[in-house]
Parts: C-alpha cells; structure tokens; sequence
C-alpha cells in the first residue's frame, strides 16, 4: 500500500508543478493552495507516525486534525472554482450557494445525529458523513449550472468531477470498510484504504491532463439586464406556463367522445 | 439479534451504493453540457419563425375535433373513412401537442435566460417554474403515449377557447418584447461571440 501512496504524492506534486507553471494558481489561488497542503500532509503523518508510532492515540488525533483541516481547503477550492463558473451570473450564484449550503447542511445534520448514537464509530460516520454531503452539495450545484445553461470551461469541469468522483469512492470504501470491520474483518480495511488512495490517483491522472494547457483567457463578463425586468417578466411567464398546463390538463382530462 | 444487525447493515451498505451511484450518474450528465433544448418530432424553425402561436390554430383544431362533424361521418360514410378519420384527428391531436410543448420549451428557454442574467432572482419563483415544467412533462408524455397507442379519447377543446382568450394582451407583447432582447443578450453573452468582443 505504501508504494500507492508514493504514488498519490508524485502525482499531487505532478499537479501542483502544473498550476504554477501553467499559471491556474493565479485565477485558482486556493485550488492551489489545497493541492501544496496535500503535499504537506503527506509530509507531516510522515513525522507523526515516525515519531508517536501508527497506534499513538496522539498521532491519531494530529492525523485526524490535519485531516479535517485539509477538507476545509476543499471546501474553499470547490467553491472557488464554483465562484468561477457562476460569479458572472450573479442571482445564478445567490441560489447556487444556497443550495450548496442548504444540501451540504441537511445531510452533515443527519450525518451528525447518526454518528452522535455510535460514538464508538462517530469519527468514521463523520467522515462518511461529510464526503457523501460534499458530493450531494456539488452534484445539487452541477445540476443547477445544467439547468441554466451556464457554460464551464473543460478544465473546471475536471476538477470538479474529480472532487465529487473522489467523495463517492471515499463514501464507498469507507462503508464497505466500517461493514468489514464490524463482522471482525478489520484486517481486510487496509485493502480499502487502498482504493481510496487508487481513487485519488486517478482523480489527480485527470487533473494533470486537464491543467496541462496553460490557464484560459479571462472571459468578458456577460451583460446582466437589469433586476426590474426579471422582477416583472418571470411571474409573467410563471403564469403563462401555468396556463400552458392548463391546456394540457384539457388534454389530460378530456369529455369522451362517442366513437 | 446478530443476523438483524448484518440484514440493517446490509441494507445501509446498499442504500448508499444506490446514492452514490445515482450521484454519479447525475455528475456526468451536469457536466455532459447543456442538452438540447428542443425535443425530436417537431420542427421547431417553422413555429418559431411564425409570429402566430399555436392558439391562432385553436380554431382549425377545434373544427378538426369536434364530435359532431365526427357523428355526421360516423352515418354517413364507411369504416374505413372512419377509421381515416380517426388517425388523421389523432395527429391532429399529436400536433397540438407538440406546438404546446414547443411554446413550453421556448417560454422556459426564455425563462432562463432572463434568470441567468438578472443580478438577482426569487427563489419561489424559480421553484415555482420547476414545479411546473416537472407536471408539464409528465403529463405531457403521458398524454403523448396514449394517443399514439390510440387508449386516450379524443380531447374536447371547448373551454380552451376561454382560456387562452384570457391572457393578458400585454403580456404576450411584453413577453415578446423581452424575449427578442433577451436573446439578444445572450447571443452577446454566448461564448462564439466572446472572442474578441469586449461586454460593456
């Protein structure tokens, strides 16, 4: 397994060369960030465990510490490039956060109450908890940039699918290895620590062809129209696609004709 | 107790597998790109060039529909001109239908584009629109294949008359007003015309 995670780390540092070289650290300064801090990490439970040992309950709670703040980077790199994407379309981006948050806070709330009533497995739970509410958050997110038609560049779109693709494989292998390890095959987790790092590999493979061209140009902003006239037009249209469906439910619910 | 235990988790292992395999899949198509906005089976050119919508048809369509032109032919003529009948006001129905459809999917289009580049949106509203392209499909598609399996009855289309007699004459021409702008607007915003074009 260590020789996986040797991987992982030459291809975050793979990754990260790429964002300063190619400039995306200037327009995705803390994508980048989170990217060096992964690196750091690595770096850091290298001394923690050199120094405490794998089974210190001090080396668990540095890990688990490092752990939590390097999720928040994510948190702030995902909504970085999110920004990115929908910032020119500001009411786009006031409900985008909104249902980002809103998603993200519902399922952390149940997360929270589930692993509240296994304390023994909270850290666990937790941890599944927050990666499949990040997925959901984002993938609540995506939808809404597809509703609207909002265009992405094909780099962002890479980085954010990495994001959610790794959170699924996190939520996945995490389940599986909770399951393994409460029917006393807790020897067999290091195999689905495994994938989780195999995952992240992957998600970084994607990142470094996606970044490897140099940083798009900075688009024009598009012309917003003023909030008057979305304030006036939309009930309008509301009202007359309700009437559209009223036409349907006449179609829908005819008087039978005699045949 | 033990076998309860394995069954409830069993049973959390493949709950989350579902939503983690339905958020993928959601995932790759929010990212595919945006889809078409018109769907198959009806040309949309030849509506959207017409400055009359659909409901200058309701008349014909009526006239097409209506029983007692039906009745009459039932007496008079054979099976087979019944039977003629019969299919050719099925795609009349059809073709109503899909000019209904059609006038939905340029209102949202329009909807959207307008939302997307207002500085501020109402959330209800947004909702709202959501709710009712959500009943608008399914009945839609429901209705759709009834009539072509030839299970639903012929529409009735006496009280449409009223209601689209109804709408607001300001709106109709507010909405086209806005609607010729805001495509205009985002034809400007469109990523083929940014090249070069600096957006004020």
């Amino acid at each position: 397994m260590q020789w996986v995670w040797g991987i992982s780390i030459v291809a975050q540092v793979f990754v990260c060369s790429l964002l300063f070289l190619r400039g995306h650290f200037r327009r995705i300064p803390a994508f980048s960030g989170y990217i060096a801090a992964n690196i750091l990490q690595a770096g850091l439970l290298i001394a923690i465990y050199y120094q405490f040992g794998f089974g210190s309950r001090t080396a668990l709670v540095l890990a688990w510490s490092s752990q939590a703040f390097l999720l928040l980077l994510r948190i702030l790199a995902t909504m970085e490039v999110l920004h990115l994407v929908l910032g020119p379309y500001r009411g786009i981006w006031g409900l985008g956060w909104r249902v980002l948050a809103g998603t993200f806070g519902v399922i952390v709330l149940i997360t929270g109450i589930e692993a509240g009533r296994n304390i023994s497995w909270a850290l666990v739970l937790a941890d599944r908890g927050f990666h499949l509410a990040f997925a959901a958050a984002l993938v609540a997110c995506l939808l809404l940039v597809r509703y609207y038609s909002i265009p992405v560049d094909p780099p962002y779109k890479v980085l954010l699918g990495g994001f959610c693709f790794y959170s699924c494989a996190a939520v996945l292998t995490n389940a599986i290895g909770y399951a393994l390890s409460l029917r006393g095959f807790a020897k067999d987790e290091p195999v689905w620590q495994l994938t989780t790092i195999t995952a992240y590999v992957g998600v970084q493979i994607a990142w470094a062809v996606a970044l490897w061209k140099a940083a798009p140009a900075e688009e024009s902003k598009p012309a917003l129209i003023k909030s008057s006239i979305y304030r006036q037009i939309s009930p309008q249209i509301n009202d007359r696609l309700y009437v559209l469906n009223e036409q349907l439910n006449q179609l829908w619910r005819p008087r039978v004709t005699r045949n | 107790m033990e076998t309860e235990g394995h069954s409830k988790l069993n049973l959390t292992l493949l709950l989350l597998f579902g939503i983690v395999a339905a958020l993928l899949l959601l995932l790759a198509w929010a990212l595919r790109g945006p889809g078409k906005l018109t769907k198959s089976g009806a040309s949309s050119s030849a509506l959207e060039a017409s400055d009359r919508p659909h409901v200058n048809f309701l008349p014909h369509i009526r006239q097409a529909l209506d029983t007692s032109d039906y009745e009459f032919l039932a007496e008079k003529s054979t099976p087979a001109v019944q039977r003629r009948v019969r299919h050719e006001r099925r795609d009349v129905a059809l073709a109503y239908l899909s000019a209904l459809q059609l006038e939905f999917e340029g209102l949202l289009r329009m909807a959207r584009i307008i939302a997307g580049l207002s500085p501020e949106i109402v959330v209800m509203q947004e909702f709202e629109r959501l709710r009712l392209t959500a009943k608008f499909i399914w009945r839609y598609e429901l209705i759709r294949m009834k009539l072509r399996a030839g299970f639903a009855p012929l529409p009735q289309l006496d009280r449409l008359g009223n209601l689209i007699s109804g709408l607001s004459v300001r709106l109709e021409i507010a909405v086209k007003e806005l609607g010729e702008r805001a495509a205009l607007a985002a034809e400007l915003a469109s990523p083929r015309d940014r090249r070069g074009i600096g957006l004020v």
